[in-house]
């Protein structure tokens, strides 16, 4: 049985098209947005879509969810909480 | 006598890529194959260049091909001040535009998808990239109809831009092509990408006139011929 | 990178170094939008500050962010169809069609000689559009039957080939595709063609339509207001989609025996920065609107009106502030934004807003910001809410920015008669 960590961080690398990443890739602590991963406005959407689809988890709040976006660490916390 | 010249051309097709100084190189037996079938997708940005792309796994194949063009230039854009390149002119123009992507977007809604879904976004990608602040413009002209050498030549005359860059790009899944329209309708299918960078440059030895569909064909045949120097 | 090149010379002599100089008028306009067919409903409109937004129930629970948008009304649909059964499954075309048909009425109807005196081979063609006949592409996806010339339209230089058939035009036909500033650069191209003696009279057509694919894009973007549009408002939410087409006939200023619009100058640029958002600080649109200053060899302090992108999402109107600020200094001429009025109309809005300010011209009113209610405090404070009476209206700079960080802006003046 995967982890939530191995599941997670695979499905962001697939919803968000990366190339050359893998799930060691992405550090818990690094920013996702800007610097550390460098994620974008697009790629925030994207991920958003892919929080409902694979865990119901649905966000009004584009701004509220940046603060839940920080960090690797900070999203997993989030669907922790927050998955259906 | 004109003050402007074709500095560089690139090209790349399913018959290979390169530029005016590397020449047209075949490609490797394993990509060339996934490539006649028409799978772009099997290029690589790593496999072609040594600098970074920031999230090319994104991109449409359209986009690919505009922005893989341009780096094939290989003209130092890195080195240009931000002043030269806020002068630079970018000109595309696609004859299938970016139908492959809008049907990429009514399969999978997604927001990066969506920004794909125009003809123009290659020439973001491309000013995005080089910091390109130049005039702009993006045509769909019909097949061997051209315009984006004129309109770049119309910026330098004019003094709206010092250098440009033209990128013809095309990207038409042959199957869909024929599903949509008739045979002579059909721009045939098929993928390509060419580009040139246009400057000032004086005491050049050879003059083309200009033609209006001449882009991709003039991107190739300077590839497969090289430009010759003056010297 | 050293070694001397291939120069070009220019095709028949360089053409586009034989610049005529003399300004290019906009010599009659046509339209169909929101607010209904033609120009009267148009200016009906733009003088009562009137918004023709409206809810569209058929979009209803399908999990769209919004379903409000700039429709055109049903029974010209009707109308549109009836008149031309052949494309009643080419909506693109028909709103495309219509749009020309008026404005060459409005080029006869104004006394102008020019349908008579211009040959078709000295008639030219410019189409502006973002999606064109995306409704084909759609229905291919569903399985649906599509007409075989609703699914050529879906590639815009066939679309624009058809247009120019229709219409009697044997010149020079071009398609312009390059997100919402298609309408203004395709306006920059028209004149060029009569600048450069390549005809001496040019459509210029800009058609986008209200399709379930934009709609769908902008959904997942998440830059729609659900209520509808509020350009330039305190509590704006996103953007309202429009459908329409807005046509042109451009033609050289020979004699000002009447009153007419120029077209002055004109720039473009492109903000480097991001594919969907545009650059912060506004440096981008600025540097369009500079540079079309420039070539109209006009001062900012010149400028009597600003008819703004003005969108109404947080971002646009923000960094357009910017962009007024750095361009005007202190103050900011009189702006506005017609995105409540019929829509962001894409393809068509570069078009269908310079004919806005045709009409603000005409009239001599500076024009309002339909569905502004608050305006916000941070933008450069001589946003104009509602219409008033010009002192002098004689110069005006259009703008618009897009997608793929692209800006484009245009001079155009007011005179003669």
């Amino acid at each position: 049985m995967q982890s939530l960590t191995d599941e997670l961080k695979g499905k962001i690398i697939q919803a968000l098209n990366l190339d050359k990443i893998t799930p060691t890739d992405i550090k818990d602590d690094e920013p996702l947005f800007g610097a550390g991963l460098g994620l974008d406005s697009l790629d925030a959407l994207d991920l958003v879509s892919m929080l409902e689809r694979d865990y119901g988890i649905l966000i009004q709040d584009m701004d509220a969810a940046r603060q839940a976006f920080a960090s690797y660490r900070t999203l997993e916390d989030f669907v922790q909480r927050n998955r259906v | 006598m004109s003050q402007f010249a074709i500095l560089a051309a690139s090209f790349i097709s399913a018959e290979g890529c390169g530029n005016d100084r590397t020449r047209l190189r075949r490609w490797p037996e394993t990509v060339a194959a996934a490539l006649q079938r028409g799978e772009v997708e099997a290029l690589s940005w790593s496999t072609l260049f040594r600098s970074e792309t920031s999230r090319f796994g994104r991109m449409d194949l359209l986009s690919r091909l505009g922005l893989m063009a341009v780096e094939l230039l290989d003209a130092g854009f890195e080195t240009w001040e931000p002043a030269q390149r806020d002068a630079v002119g970018v000109c595309v123009e696609t004859c299938s535009g970016c139908t492959a992507a809008d049907a990429q977007f009514l399969q999978t809604p997604l927001a990066a998808t969506f920004a794909y879904t125009l003809p123009s976004t290659v020439l973001g990608e491309i000013c995005i990239r080089h910091r390109f602040r130049g005039p702009i413009l993006c045509l769909l002209p019909k097949p061997g109809q051209g315009g984006s050498l004129e309109a770049a030549l119309g910026w330098l005359n004019r003094g709206e831009a010092d250098a440009c860059v033209c990128v013809a790009c095309d990207l038409m899944d042959k199957k869909f092509a024929a599903s949509m329209l008739s045979p002579q309708d059909a721009p045939g299918g098929g993928w390509q990408s060419g580009a040139v960078l246009i400057g000032r440059q004086t005491g050049a030895s050879r003059k083309y006139p200009l033609r209006p569909d001449w882009l991709p064909r003039l991107a190739r045949s300077l590839v497969a011929s090289g430009i010759r120097s003056a010297a | 990178m050293t070694a001397p090149k291939v120069a070009i010379a220019g095709c028949d002599g360089d053409s586009s170094r034989r610049l005529d100089a003399t300004p290019v008028a906009i010599a009659a306009s046509g339209e169909v939008t929101a607010l209904g067919l033609g120009r009267e409903r148009l200016e009906e409109a733009v003088l009562a500050n009137a918004s023709g937004l409206r809810d569209c129930p058929r979009l209803a629970g399908k999990g769209y962010q919004s379903t409000v948008g700039g429709f055109v009304p049903d029974e010209v649909w009707r109308s549109l169809r009836e008149r031309d059964p052949a494309h009643a499954d080419a909506p693109a075309f028909l709103l495309a069609d219509a749009a020309l048909r008026e404005a060459r009425a409005d080029l006869r109807n104004g006394g102008s000689s020019l349908l008579d005196n211009v040959p078709a081979s000295r008639r030219g063609l410019v189409l502006s559009t973002t999606k064109a006949e995306i409704t084909a592409l759609e229905g291919a996806f569903h399985q649906q039957p599509i007409s075989a010339t609703a699914r050529r339209h879906l590639f815009p230089a066939l679309l624009a080939a058809d247009l120019g058939a229709a219409h009697d035009i044997a010149g020079p036909v071009q398609c312009v595709s390059i997100a919402c500033v298609s309408g203004l650069i395709a306006l920059q191209q028209g004149a060029l063609l009569i600048q450069e003696d390549k005809a001496d009279l040019v459509f210029v057509v800009g058609v986008d339509l209200f399709s379930d694919f934009v709609l769908s894009g902008f959904t997942v973007l998440r830059s729609l207001d659900p209520g509808g549009c509020r350009p330039f408002d305190a509590e704006r939410k996103g953007l309202s989609l429009g459908e329409g087409a807005g046509a042109v006939a451009l033609a050289r200023r020979e004699t000002p025996a009447f009153p007419a619009l120029t077209v002055t100058g004109w720039g473009s640029s492109n903000d480097a920065n991001h594919l969907t958002g545009p650059s912060r600080d506004g440096s981008g649109l600025a540097l369009a609107m500079n540079r079309a200053l420039k070539k109209a060899g006009a001062a900012p302090r010149s400028i009597d009106l600003a008819h703004a992108h003005g969108t109404g999402t947080s971002y646009n109107d923000a960094m357009e502030g910017m962009a007024l600020r750095s361009v005007f200094g202190n103050p900011v001429p009189p702006y506005c934004s017609s995105k409540g009025l019929f829509g962001h109309t894409l393809g068509a809005a570069g078009l269908l807003e310079t004919i806005v300010c045709l009409i603000a011209a005409r009239h001599q009113l500076l024009p309002g910001t339909p569905r502004l209610q608050c305006p916000d405090p941070s933008v450069p404070d001589s946003l104009l809410q509602k219409p008033r009476p010009a002192e002098s209206l004689r110069r005006i700079l259009k703008l618009n920015a897009g997608f793929g960080g692209v800006n484009a802006a245009l001079v155009l003046e007011w005179g003669g008669g």
